[in-house]
């Protein structure tokens, strides 16, 4: 039995001294971070989770410089989820000696001891990423005798190190973006419970980017070009790779040149559909947005919602075709409220560009 | 706060949560992740009160997955979504919790306040669920569910039990909401359809709350709560195997009991398995009064019942019926074909409305004729002793 030792008395007092002492709180919050700095050096005894990221020794040189060692391999899905325009460097570490396997549904099945490594950062200017960036948060999903488990670990002012935390928390993020224009981002860091709710599939913890689908496509490794699936057999971490015409490919939609309909579908996917599938927590609404989905009334065409409450806006169906701003999905991309805002969590600003592609394709749609 | 958070993030099957009593103010979720023997327990709705104003992501306040869970002696105060959510639980029990928005009754409060959905073995007991702006305890695509002994007031819905099997709501007392006790079945959904409601023993009094689930001064949206006309006691949506006995049905100005069929919500009635129809509805038993207000006019069925009913414009009903009807089962709305059997003592002194809306929009027929429906019984089986005695 577990019990909350913070009896009434001590809340109280505890509110005294937020009373009393109000104006040295800044000081004590930052006595609380070096404190967690100057934390006693792990021990990399594989007792996972280590309370430090540096522990597990997934980069060499500066840590900030993610340079990854011996069986961490660098990987990126073919789209790539919204998160506050957050940059995302990603690794997979391959436990030493096991190999992963393509199974008959097209998944991969990673041996025990698999670590997907997901770092969240903003380079000062997105126009010159080289000069400057803040890594903010570390996701880890590591794969124990128990199935997939996430860790959020967020990084130090000082980006030495990042520490283990699983209530998660916020963090103000400013960069120059794209255009030139100063942005100010209150980034939220999810707790460890939260992240369940994109990484579910019938209530088992499950990775979304390594699949099949979204890595069989060419990455540029630095040294050389190749496609992911291909590049992970050839180093002998992965089995049943039959080469990239074998396999189901997903494109990138921000590739303009492709068809806008396979565009849309392939932002649905990777943003909304590891909640909004048969085995994902947004069952419950009856909308199905994976790429092959061909069911019109699944895809949201002229349904109704459920559950929506405020999401529904002023509006009647999920996708009014041919009318982009009359739909409850462009309507919920389009917001930051809570409780209208879709992803529920994950984002606190708007994917214009993301909004502007689905608004295209409703468009698009022919109205009946 | 931060202790609370982790406490559900690290709780282990078979672990007791308590929450000592105070005001808690939470800018991230509350979440049990598949988890099982589950106790969350605070030191009363009035000590212990957990309060999401602050939650900047997130669909709802507290989620709950995993096998029997319990959530109790506590309050839930302003989630930007839904209060208290339980998905994929077999086993969950909200017992004396209170939830509610503090700002009244506001088209931007949160959803639901109370939301089971895909669950086995639901039990409602001793709740308080107030200000949603959609149903203040929703069961929704779930099966086995008891709502008993709680109070639903100052929502938009009271009690909604939507795609469930085998559900039982009694002694409950639904107040002040735009409409008190619903059962729907929605088009399009995993759990396609629901059927088996027994409805008794309740206090529907007074539902004659405006209808805030869309902003005032909006029209309805695709969301089918919208639509439901303020001054509504029972709606029976799509309806299938409802017994509705032993209620006290009381001054809901527009009626006291609405049976309909998923067409006249206007919207697309075509899903895979999933009928329109409302079939199979047993009303008995039932006390009625009737007020002198006017019946709603701000929703089309209320326009509908204030100005086409069988009893003189603008006068409330105790029971309608819309007489949409499967023609595969019957040529005439005469012949019963959807099995809606009524067996009011005094039903010809109450107002009765079967509406013909065969003709379209144009030509609105109605009659005050209940005979068709008399003499009939629909034997509803439910099966929930298990829960009722928990």
């Amino acid at each position: 039995m577990k019990k909350l030792e913070r009896k009434k008395t001590l809340i109280i007092a505890l509110f005294g001294i937020g009373i009393i002492s109000f104006g040295c709180n800044p000081e004590e919050e930052k006595a609380e971070v070096k404190k967690q700095v100057i934390l006693e050096a792990e021990e990399a005894d594989g007792s996972y989770p280590y309370k430090r990221l540096s522990t597990y020794g997934f980069f060499e040189g500066e840590i900030t410089d993610l340079n990854a060692t011996e069986n961490v391999v660098l990987y990126e899905p073919a789209s790539s989820l919204f998160t506050d325009y957050a940059w995302k460097s990603r690794f997979v570490y391959f436990p030493e000696g096991e190999v992963a396997q393509i199974n008959e549904e097209e998944e991969i099945d990673f041996p025990e001891g698999t670590i997907i490594i997901k770092n969240f950062y903003y380079p000062e200017d997105f126009r010159n990423p080289k000069k400057g960036k803040r890594i903010i948060e570390t996701r880890l999903m590591i794969n124990g005798t128990k199935g997939w488990e996430a860790w959020p670990y967020i990084w130090n002012d000082e980006q030495t190190d990042a520490i283990l935390k699983v209530v998660g928390g916020s963090t103000q993020v400013a960069f120059t973006n794209s255009d030139g224009q100063e942005q100010l981002i209150d980034y939220i860091i999810p707790n460890k419970n939260q992240c369940k709710s994109c990484h579910n599939k019938s209530e088992v913890m499950t990775p979304i980017g390594v699949k099949v689908k979204h890595l069989n496509n060419e990455l540029n490794y630095g040294f050389e070009t190749k496609n992911q699936l291909a590049f992970w057999s050839e180093q002998g971490y992965l089995n049943g790779f039959k080469g990239l015409e074998a396999h189901p490919a997903m494109i990138n939609y921000e590739t303009e040149s492709l068809p806008l309909d396979q565009r849309a579908m392939a932002y649905l996917d990777i943003n909304c559909s590891h909640c909004h599938s048969a085995e994902g927590p947004a069952s419950t609404s009856g909308l199905f947005l994976t790429y092959d989905q061909k069911d019109p009334m699944k895809l949201g065409i002229n349904k109704t919602p459920v559950a929506a409450g405020n999401g529904a806006g002023s509006y009647i169906f999920d996708i009014y075709p041919g009318k982009g701003d009359e739909s409850i999905m462009t309507h919920r991309m389009n917001s930051t409220e809570v409780g209208v805002a879709m992803p529920e969590i994950g984002r606190t600003t708007i994917h214009t560009e993301g909004v502007q592609l689905i608004r295209d394709w409703i468009n698009s749609l022919e109205s009946e | 706060m931060e202790k609370v958070v982790e406490a559900f993030i690290m709780a282990e099957d078979g672990d007791t949560i308590e929450i000592p009593g105070g005001f808690y103010s939470f800018n991230t979720q509350l979440i049990i992740d598949n988890k099982s023997d589950i106790t969350i327990v605070g030191q009363g709705m009035e000590e212990t009160v957990l309060s999401f104003r602050e939650l900047r992501a997130g669909g709802e306040g507290i989620k709950l997955v995993g096998k029997n869970i319990t959530i109790e002696n506590l309050t839930i105060e302003d989630a930007p979504g839904d209060g208290v959510k339980a998905q994929h639980t077999d086993g969950i029990t909200f017992r004396k919790i209170n939830v509610t928005w503090t700002n009244g009754d506001k088209s931007k409060n949160g959803t639901y306040a109370i939301y089971p959905v895909q669950c086995k073995n639901v039990l409602v007991d001793e709740v308080i669920a107030s200000h949603s702006r959609d149903a203040g305890i929703y069961v929704g695509q779930s099966e086995n569910i008891v709502v008993k002994n709680s109070l639903a007031f100052g929502n938009v819905a009271g009690i909604e039990i939507e795609n469930c099997d085998n559900a039982e709501v009694f002694n409950n007392v639904a107040r002040n909401n735009s409409a008190g006790i619903l059962v729907f079945n929605l088009p399009g959904l995993p759990k396609s359809d629901g059927k088996g409601t027994k409805i008794y023993n309740n206090e529907i009094i007074e539902n004659n709350h405006e209808n805030f689930a869309t902003p005032l001064s909006d029209e309805p949206n695709g969301n089918t709560v919208t639509m439901i006309p303020p001054g509504s006691g029972v709606v029976l949506l799509a309806a299938k195997e409802v017994e509705l006995f032993n209620n006290k049905i009381l001054r809901n100005k527009t009626t006291g009991v609405a049976i309909a069929s998923y067409q006249i919500t206007g919207f697309p009635s075509e899903a895979p398995n999933w009928s329109p129809y409302t079939t199979g509805i047993y009303v008995h038993s039932n006390t009625y009064e009737r007020t002198m207000d006017f019946p709603d006019l701000t929703r089309e069925l209320g326009q509908l019942i204030s100005v086409y009913n069988a009893h003189g414009k603008a006068k409330t009903q105790d029971i309608v019926y819309d007489g949409i009807f499967n023609p595969d089962l019957g040529e005439d709305i005469s012949s019963n074909p959807m099995r809606v059997c009524i067996a009011e003592t005094g039903i010809e002194e109450m107002h009765f409305t079967l509406f013909d809306l065969s003709g379209g929009e144009d030509d609105i027929k109605s009659s005050a004729d209940y005979a068709p429906f008399q003499n009939c019984q629909v034997t509803v089986n439910t099966k929930v002793e298990s829960l009722a005695y928990l």
